[in-house]
């Protein structure tokens, strides 16, 4: 195996396991106290922000000039429940479930995550 | 352009089309924007160690207009795009430094690019730092689904009838 493979492999080797370790961090489940707020921003302008445990359970839509996306609030939790977008992967998704993980609609622009705390 | 070579390209690039229409009916691995197998770059792979960078390039980018229209998803068109661009960048750098018979390792090197490509086009499209969580876990997807394609491109490659074509 030439030295340049070998230089290369190691290289790919440490992104990849830096990587699996980061995933594994960022896939871990919520600390229950930090992040209350979920934010909706859209082009990075927050569009609202609400408190999932406190609002009772509805489905609205955000509108934009691509298109909209229904937005269901239950039992304490958040989801797209429904898009017109090509790839429709913001409703697959699912709820929002991991502090650094926002589920993002990449067709509309759209972004739903927890809120920094020093912004709630 | 010699006719022979753009019959060549042409061919390529329609195979390339249709395993990516064919990709686009398999339901999706996980619901992740960004995560998906790329199969269509067997081709691209290939095509870099067979072609030259420009006649590549021309190959890839057609790839990528006519499947944004077959799927007729212009939006994912930037993130197809940014990724293509990044990954045949480092590809054919590392086609010089990386010999054929290691073709895979470049492939995966290539699969990681293109995934960070697509994360900076989204970093800028959505203007938030928010996306960049994807970022790790579309590396880990994008090795694996690299070396996957890197496997098949040197199934391709090592045809002797392919060889004695060029």
């Amino acid at each position: 195996m030439p030295k340049s493979v070998k230089i290369c492999l190691a290289a790919v080797i440490v992104v990849f396991v830096i990587s699996v370790i980061a995933t594994l961090v960022i896939l871990s489940p919520k600390d229950e106290k930090s992040a209350v707020y979920v934010e909706i921003l859209r082009d990075n302008e927050v569009v609202c922000t609400l408190d999932p445990a406190v609002e009772t359970d509805r489905t609205f839509r955000i509108e934009c000039e691509n298109g909209w996306n229904e937005i269901t609030v239950k039992d304490g939790k958040i989801c797209v429940s429904d898009a017109d977008c090509p790839d429709r992967t913001c409703v697959k998704s699912g709820y929002l479930r991991h502090e650094h993980l926002p589920v993002v609609c990449l067709p509309h622009r759209l972004v739903i995550r927890f809120a920094e705390d020093d912004e709630s | 352009m010699k006719t022979k070579r753009l019959t060549q390209l042409s061919l390529l690039t329609a195979a390339a089309l249709i395993i990516f229409v064919v990709e686009l009916r398999f339901p999706d691995i996980l619901p992740i924007p960004g995560v998906k197998a790329g199969l269509a770059n067997i081709i691209t792979v290939y095509a870099v160690y067979r072609f030259s960078a420009g006649e590549t390039s021309l190959m890839l980018t057609s790839r990528v207009l006519l499947g944004a229209f077959f799927a007729s998803n212009l939006s994912a068109l930037i993130y197809s795009a940014s990724g293509a661009a990044l990954c045949l960048t480092g590809m054919l750098f590392l086609r010089k430094v990386i010999p054929v018979r290691y073709i895979w390792l470049c492939s995966v090197i290539g699969g990681i690019l293109h995934n960070t490509g697509q994360v900076a086009a989204a970093v800028a499209v959505t203007g938030t730092m928010a996306v960049i969580a994807y970022y790790p876990i579309l590396v880990v997807s994008g090795g694996i689904a690299g070396l996957f394609t890197g496997i098949c491109a040197s199934l391709i490659i090592n045809r002797k009838d392919i060889k004695k074509e060029q």
